[in-house]
């Protein structure tokens, strides 16, 4: 019972940390169909950022001061997409597929080596901070506060995520804007400025979420890639944009990573890719997506 | 069929031409940056194989690591465990390999994935076979497999031996000029035209009677095979097969190599190598500078000029005789076909 419980607490962990990385690239995906290669590099660069704050105020820190530092993060990421709309997504809209997929990718590129030139190529770590960095026993199950709290997080996003979406004036245009960008631009709606909104709030996303995880890994130029394949799985599984479907197969993904790990430990990281792959293969359009001609 | 004579013998002097440019490199350059040319040389071909997938039949793939890799560690392991199988039965054991793995994912990938989806599916086929890797003591795990020797070639009345560095250069650079030619080859024959017509209009090919899925699969065979033997040759030059070649950084390069050179011009991608490899060099004293440079450059090249280097050269060309008048008059469609 205690194994099966730690399992879906592992797989709850796993998914609800990829959610948060997954939730921007989503967006994105959703409303200017492009699968961002640099949201792996943005949340990277985040978590750097954060890190970097942390050390101005001293190294440990309290959760209040971690919260600004990814809160700091998000801003400043979200800074960057502004410029990068401006500088190259604009310029995006109307190249292939193949091609505006390799843009970002060069990118990403942009982001590992500026990351090295900052910061060096050093594995740096941080603690969670004190009030996280302890342990939680529910009978003889033992969890870490620090995974407690992204779990939260993770949900906490959702909920927000869902309520901006679905009830607030700037999430209803842009689901209008996803829906058919041509009828919107009809009606008079500013398009262009829809679609600069989107991507400051998607980057900004990747950022606070590589504030919030960083305590969870050591930072390393290499850690955009980490995430990123996760985060692809996640919003291509979970199907077009949508954050619901993200949601779902975050934790879907994140269960049949953690069960399979636990029964065939020898191959971590597997079972993730083989679910992935296969559920592709009987529903491309992912769980909460439409049918799609492309 | 004067016309492609003519290009024949026009592209057989370019492979020639570049084989002879590599082959007096190590007189002007140290041991270091023959190895370099040599690692350019392999990914010159690297490059080719990934271009006949997407320029070829229009597929994107993100996974070509799965291939060198499978044909590296073929390789690697044949030469440790094997030594006495010859040379030759290793390299075709390692594109062997490679073809294998190709028709098992392309066979699952094809069946449902297009665009974008079949980029995320064989990248996650890669980190797949990379994780495998990685965990399996029979590869070497983290360590990889070390000390592969360099062959000695018996051909009964004489051998050739390769096991100095800079006799295996010679053997690298003659092996990719051959499957380079080859493959240009291919693609000028009908099945390669057919590939063509696939990328340009897969439902008219379609209606034409042909089975499109199946020779998608067959280019897909094809460019895993060729990435394998590219692997399996460059195993004993560095005599190391590490675990980081099964890396996705490893898919991404043939990308940067294609789209730099060029994706129109079937030379494209050995520009595109070279130029790659010359950034690497001269940026290694500054972490994070080759990064930039490259990624930047990418960038450059996808938004203002898609032709990639060689793209933008040519065009420059017509379009300065066009303005002349001078020499005769190639419209562009004939200059990117001359190619």
């Amino acid at each position: 019972m205690v194994d099966i419980g730690l399992t879906v607490f592992n797989g709850l962990a796993w998914g609800m940390a990829t959610f948060l990385v997954a939730a921007g690239l989503t967006l994105i995906f959703g409303i200017l169909h492009i699968l961002n290669f640099a949201h792996g590099g943005f949340f990277m660069i985040g978590a750097y950022v954060a890190y970097s704050v942390m050390l101005a105020f001293g190294g440990t820190m309290p959760l209040w001061l971690y919260l600004v530092a990814a809160i700091a993060a998000g801003i400043a990421v979200g800074g960057m997409g502004w410029g990068v709309d401006k500088l190259i997504l604009r310029r995006l809209r109307h190249v292939e597929d193949a091609y505006s997929l390799i843009a970002t990718y060069a990118l990403l590129l942009v982001c590992v080596g500026a990351v090295q030139l900052v910061w060096g190529l050093n594995y740096l770590s941080v603690m969670p901070p004190p009030a996280l960095n302890s342990v939680v026993f529910l009978g003889d199950m033992f969890m870490p506060t620090y995974t407690i709290f992204i779990i939260a997080c993770g949900i906490l996003a959702f909920i927000g995520l869902e309520i901006f979406i679905s009830h607030t004036e700037m999430g209803r245009l842009i689901r209008v804007v996803a829906a058919d960008p041509w009828m919107a631009k009809l009606l008079g709606l500013n398009v262009r400025r829809i679609y600069l909104v989107t991507v400051v709030f998607s980057f900004a996303l990747a950022g606070l979420a590589g504030g919030l995880l960083m305590a969870n890994q050591s930072l390393s130029p290499e850690l955009g890639g980490i995430f990123l394949l996760q985060a692809f799985g996640v919003v291509i599984v979970g199907g077009m944009g949508s954050i619901r479907g993200a949601f779902i197969a975050a934790i879907l993904l994140g269960m049949i990573e953690s069960f399979g790990t636990y029964f065939v430990p020898q191959y971590p990281g597997i079972f993730f890719l083989v679910a992935l792959a296969v559920i592709l293969l009987i529903k491309p359009e992912g769980i909460m997506g439409k049918e799609q001609t492309a | 069929m004067i016309d492609y004579r003519r290009r024949m013998r026009a592209n057989l002097a370019i492979a020639v031409i570049g084989l002879v440019l590599f082959a007096v490199f190590p007189l002007v350059a140290n041991s270091g940056l023959v190895f370099l040319a040599g690692l350019v040389a392999v990914n010159i071909v690297f490059g080719l194989s990934w271009n006949l997938l997407f320029s070829g039949v229009g597929l994107l793939s993100f996974g070509h690591a799965m291939f060198f890799a499978g044909g590296a560690y073929a390789m690697a392991v044949v030469s440790l465990r094997l030594p006495d199988l010859p040379f030759a039965g290793g390299l075709l054991l390692g594109a062997m390999t490679g073809g294998i793995i190709a028709l098992v994912f392309g066979y699952i990938a094809l069946r449902r994935a297009s665009g974008v989806y079949f980029a995320v599916l064989t990248l996650a086929f890669s980190e797949l076979v990379h994780i495998v890797i990685t965990k399996t003591t029979f590869l070497g795990r983290n360590d990889g497999l070390v000390g592969i020797p360099r062959p000695v070639i018996n051909l009964g009345v004489a051998s050739i031996d390769l096991t100095s560095a800079l006799a295996y250069y010679y053997f690298i650079i003659v092996a990719m000029a051959v499957v380079a030619f080859a493959l240009w080859s291919f693609q000028n024959s009908p099945a390669g035209r057919l590939i063509q017509a696939i990328r340009q209009d897969p439902v008219r090919t379609a209606f034409l009677g042909t089975d499109v899925r199946s020779w998608q699969l067959t280019a897909f065979v094809l460019s895993g095979t060729i990435a394998a033997f590219c692997g399996a040759v460059m195993v004993p030059f560095a005599q190391i097969a590490s675990p980081e070649i099964a890396y996705w950084t490893v898919s991404t390069e043939p990308i940067l190599f294609t789209l730099l050179g060029g994706a129109g011009h079937f030379w494209g991608p050995a520009v595109g190598a070279i130029l790659f490899g010359a950034i690497d060099y001269a940026t290694r004293a500054l972490y994070g500078l080759s990064e930039i440079t490259v990624g930047m450059l990418l960038l450059g090249v996808v938004l203002l000029m898609p032709g990639g280097l060689l793209g933008f050269l040519l065009s420059r060309r017509t379009a300065a005789r066009r303005l002349t008048g001078s020499g005769k008059r190639v419209p562009m469609a004939n200059a990117e076909k001359a190619t």
